[in-house]
């Protein structure tokens, strides 16, 4: 899961991330739409792709890359995490205040 | 938007040792609320108003108040203000319904209208929307030391 954070982090990897999440597209078709360099491009992809969020497929001399749903059901449970993370710490909150209030008239 | 897109909730139940009148005041006070979620809160706790709360720095979610009935139930929209988010202040929904449990409060949570699973692996706006979400997580350094994940509050 830190893999996949520190992947998404970069907002270019983001927006790569969102041309290949319908179709494949080689590594060139992706750097046409960025003003960086063709190896930042590859830098990031191969980031994504250790992090699970891409499938990379090689066809001839190119190599074609694809979102990978399945990245999906982490990041489901990851937003599930955080709520459970956000209410668990209202409880604590909650059960302290509470504490507070009667051991003022205890 | 695609009619087919369907949607999802998020569910829970946390039973709370503390009464209901507690855990509102942790819901609705703008100097309260920080002590559980976000840095900063503004908020206009009635119905129609506004709350804009700091999650992270750079991460702004941000919503309406739909109903407010003190100590029992709070329905408010959730989105984020994020330029990479397609769930725009407004899209999804938040209700928390607080009920007595003996001395306590058992309080439901309910986070409807986020992209189902199935359909966001077919569909844009399921990708971005938990893109977006992911993006509030890893923004401002290292993941592994998000307070999201290791469970402290900061």
């Amino acid at each position: 899961m830190e893999a996949t954070l520190r992947a998404i982090a970069e907002p270019h990897r983001r927006q790569i991330l969102g041309l290949v999440r319908d179709g494949e597209l080689s590594a060139g078709e992706i750097a046409a739409h960025f003003d960086v360099t063709r190896p930042a491009i590859s830098q990031h992809l191969n980031v994504l792709k250790e992090a699970g969020l891409v499938n990379e497929r090689r066809n001839g001399t190119k190599r074609l890359y694809r979102a990978r749903p399945e990245g999906l059901a982490e990041i489901k449970a990851f937003l599930e995490g955080f709520w459970d993370v956000r209410l668990g710490a209202l409880k604590r909150e909650a059960e302290s205040e509470e504490g507070t209030k009667h051991g003022r008239h205890d | 938007m695609d009619a087919t897109t369907e949607t999802t909730a998020i569910v829970r139940e946390v039973s709370i040792a503390a009464s209901p009148e507690t855990v509102w005041e942790l819901l609705v006070d703008p100097d309260k609320v920080t002590r559980w979620i976000g840095e900063q809160a503004t908020f206009e706790p009635r119905p129609g108003g506004t709350y804009r709360i700091g999650v992270v720095p750079g991460h702004t979610a941000r919503g309406e108040f739909v109903e407010i009935d003190p100590p029992h139930r709070l329905v408010f929209t959730w989105g984020w203000e994020d330029d990479s988010s397609v769930v725009t202040p407004g899209s999804t929904t938040i209700e928390i319904v607080l009920e007595p449990q003996g001395d306590g409060t058992l309080l439901h949570f309910e986070h409807s209208g986020l992209p189902s699973k199935d359909s966001a692996e077919s569909h844009a706006h399921g990708w971005d929307h938990y893109l977006a979400r992911l993006a509030v997580a890893g923004g401002g350094g290292d993941p592994g030391r998000d307070p999201w994940l290791d469970g402290d509050r900061s």
